[in-house]
């Protein structure tokens, strides 16, 4: 899926991922390729990102947005 | 001098841009979330449109330090005549008298209010040279936890709208409570008219207007929204908020460094006119001196002779 994460200094990450694991309110969840669209909150937490050739990348937040979108398209708004 | 300003403001500059990315998707997941449900529902307190304003708050950006041209005059000129204008327009019968609370932005907004004998709540200085999100969340807070209590039911801010680097524009724009239009011109005017960066729009070819409209293009879409859409709004809302407020600081702050790089040309190619002149003067003057000099040596030689 393509992932994108950005906050308000600087583009984290935005490349082709394989999975996205986060805390939201609601409970922690991980997205996978294909995921059906949703729109949540992220609460405080770190943020685990496992790319294409299997290097995991790791971003804390205090808290952002997660929006899956059509297309296998995932993009996170964050604060640091 | 002027070197060191234009290298802050280049920096300024980048700095707003970076946080572009950032923008465009908050405000295109705004548009989202309301084309998928009615923004007028739910009672969101941040946008919410109150009936009765009873305390305005204005807001004024300035700069820490003086010697940047015409930024900060013209900054407290706009804030004087749409205040003026403001003040003289005609009220709604029973609508009963309306206060004026201010907020300082910087210490020569400060001095400024003080001079006019204006009521101020706080004074936020240091905003800095290079805006960090960290910087500008006391301030954001402030007006956040200030309107929510009810003590002003509407916040207007006056800052410095950056057009390119050399032009610069004193702007009023209402940000509480929030407006979708509102919020989208802000964060177009992230990108400058002219320059270095004005390019960037053609390039990444950059939408602005998110699809407001689900009948339009590729329909409705079924999101789920988790863990409610009144929850996500609420804390979207807070979010936009404190983007614009960092944008509008951003910004003020690219136009200052820029407004001083203008001043410390000025100086510099005036003071460079000055010493040509004197130099010249100088010259002139030795020159005739020496000239009289010279007749009276000769003069009195012929004399003697």
């Amino acid at each position: 899926m393509k992932l994108s994460v950005y906050s308000l200094k600087k583009i984290l990450f935005q490349d082709e991922a394989r999975l996205l694991n986060c805390k939201t309110v609601a409970g922690e969840i991980t997205v996978l390729d294909n995921h059906e669209t949703l729109i949540t909150v992220l609460s405080a937490g770190a943020i685990k990102v496992v790319d294409d050739k299997a290097g995991e990348h790791f971003f804390p937040i205090k808290s952002g947005f997660l929006e899956v979108k059509e297309n296998n398209e995932v993009r996170c708004i964050v604060e640091e | 001098m002027e070197l060191v300003s234009a290298t802050k403001m280049r920096k300024s500059q980048q700095i707003a841009l970076d946080s572009r990315p950032y923008s465009f998707a908050a405000l295109e997941l705004l548009a989202n979330v309301s084309a998928l449900e009615d923004l007028k529902k739910w009672n969101i307190p941040l946008f919410e449109v109150r009936k009765n304003i009873k305390r305005v708050l204005f807001v004024l950006v300035a700069s820490d330090k003086g010697l940047a041209g015409a930024f900060n005059s013209s900054v407290f000129k706009k804030f004087a005549a749409h205040f003026s204008k403001w003040a003289s327009l005609a009220r709604p019968k029973g609508a009963g008298r309306e206060d004026h609370i201010f907020l300082a932005i910087g210490e020569k907004a400060n001095a400024y209010l003080q001079k006019q004998g204006y009521n101020i709540v706080k004074k936020f200085t240091q905003a800095g040279d290079f805006t960090t999100p960290e910087q500008v969340k006391p301030i954001i807070d402030f007006i956040v936890q200030g309107y929510l209590e009810k003590k002003w039911d509407r916040v207007i801010i006056i800052s410095t709208h950056f057009r390119s680097a050399l032009k610069q524009e004193p702007h009023v724009r209402r940000v509480l409570p929030i407006d979708f239009d509102h919020v989208a011109d802000t964060i177009k005017q992230i990108i400058p008219e002219r320059g270095k960066f004005a390019e960037l729009i053609k390039e990444q070819n950059i939408n602005f207007v998110p699809n407001r409209n689900p009948s339009a293009g590729s329909g409705l879409r079924e999101y789920t929204i988790e863990p409610a859409p009144e929850k996500v709004l609420e804390k979207l809302a807070e979010h936009l908020f404190f983007m614009q407020i960092y944008h509008l600081i951003l910004e003020a702050n690219a136009s200052e460094h820029s407004a001083r790089r203008m001043a410390m040309k000025t100086a510099s190619d005036n003071a460079c006119d000055l010493g040509e002149k004197l130099n010249l003067q100088y010259n002139k003057s030795r020159q005739s001196r020496i000239t009289t000099e010279i007749a009276e040596i000769s003069a009195g030689a012929e004399a003697q002779s």
